[in-house]
């Protein structure tokens, strides 16, 4: 995230965590850098730990994409007409009720995909996410191409994304910002009527719920 | 040793949740993240649970919020130093070092 975000960056985590901001002085920093040398130095000299497998075990957590809890949300609005209403009305809530909350201080709107209207998300500015439901932002999704290309020609893009629309059907772009973020609900596939709640949360990706995909009837 | 994220340690929600920026884990300098793998290596090691380490960092990080709220203007540790203190209560807790092994004692 190169250009860390113009419209209202304080706003991106509008309770502020203090622990956000760098606060050490150079003399700190070096006591504390000494201070984790001799640890690691310590534990490397007991055989505990290698330096490769620490800087591995860093990457795997920044690389974590973390849970779709999304994909639950939808699977029961899909099951439950009560929820998604609720969803739809008012989603910070509604998606509470599922017991997945760390969103700090930014509203939750979900957009239903129907066979007339499908729903783009995109933040054009910056790469605002809804990270507590959809975990880690897509590579793409913070592109300067993608964030741009959306909003001028989302056919295009939805194309490239190998999702050819009918005419018929109108494209909305929902652009998120600091204080709103955007899900899409995808259309449940025809063919799973029968299926039960976790059955269905196993269909739906990340890509269905940024609306560059629908969702297919069966796991790829 | 799995090199797969933790979830539990991933996921580890209120106080004591890992600093993130839209969903990113915030690393403000290199010692940060070397005191986050050290931390969590040996937890993945077996060498403690997760809520062993944790419970001392939620006490860690209380502890500063309410010494915070009676003097607003002091400067605070950050997250990570808070994470660093926890680490080594576990190792003594553990022990799996000595305090006299530990260098804290040069920076407190």
């Amino acid at each position: 995230m190169g250009n860390e975000h113009s419209h209202g960056s304080s706003a991106h985590s509008a309770a502020p965590n203090p622990y956000l901001e760098k606060h050490t002085t150079p003399e700190q920093t070096e006591a504390l850098e000494n201070r984790v040398r001799t640890l690691e130095s310590l534990l490397i000299k007991k055989g505990l730990v290698s330096a490769e497998t620490l800087d591995k075990m860093v990457e795997t957590y920044e690389n974590d994409i973390g849970p779709l809890n999304g994909a639950k949300v939808v699977a029961r609005a899909w099951i439950d007409p009560a929820y998604k209403e609720r969803l739809l009305k008012d989603a910070t809530p509604a998606i509470a009720e599922l017991g997945f909350s760390g969103l700090q201080g930014e509203h939750m709107v979900v957009v239903e995909n129907t066979p007339s209207v499908h729903n783009l998300v995109v933040c054009t500015l910056c790469s605002c996410y809804p990270w507590p439901v959809l975990g880690l932002p897509p590579a793409w999704f913070k592109e300067a191409a993608y964030r741009s290309r959306s909003v001028v020609d989302p056919r295009g893009v939805l194309h490239d994304f190998g999702l050819t629309l009918d005419e018929s059907v109108a494209v909305k772009v929902w652009d998120s910002s600091a204080e709103i973020r955007y899900m899409v609900l995808p259309e449940r596939p025809a063919g799973t009527e029968g299926m039960g709640e976790e059955e269905l949360v196993a269909l739906v990706t990340r890509d269905a719920m940024l609306g560059v995909a629908k969702v297919e009837s069966r796991v790829a | 040793m799995k090199l797969t994220p933790n979830r539990n340690i991933s996921n580890t929600e209120g106080d004591a949740a890992l600093p993130r920026k839209n969903g990113e884990l915030v690393f403000h300098e290199a010692w940060e993240r070397r005191a986050f793998a050290l931390a969590v290596v040996l937890c993945e090691q077996g060498h403690y649970q997760w809520d062993e380490f944790r419970d001392h960092l939620i006490a860690e990080i209380g502890a500063a919020d309410k010494a915070k709220a009676e003097s607003p203007d002091t400067s605070f540790p950050g997250y990570y130093e808070h994470w660093l203190a926890s680490f080594e209560k576990v190792l003594i807790e553990k022990g799996i070092c000595t305090p006299d092994q530990l260098p804290s004692k040069t920076t407190k």
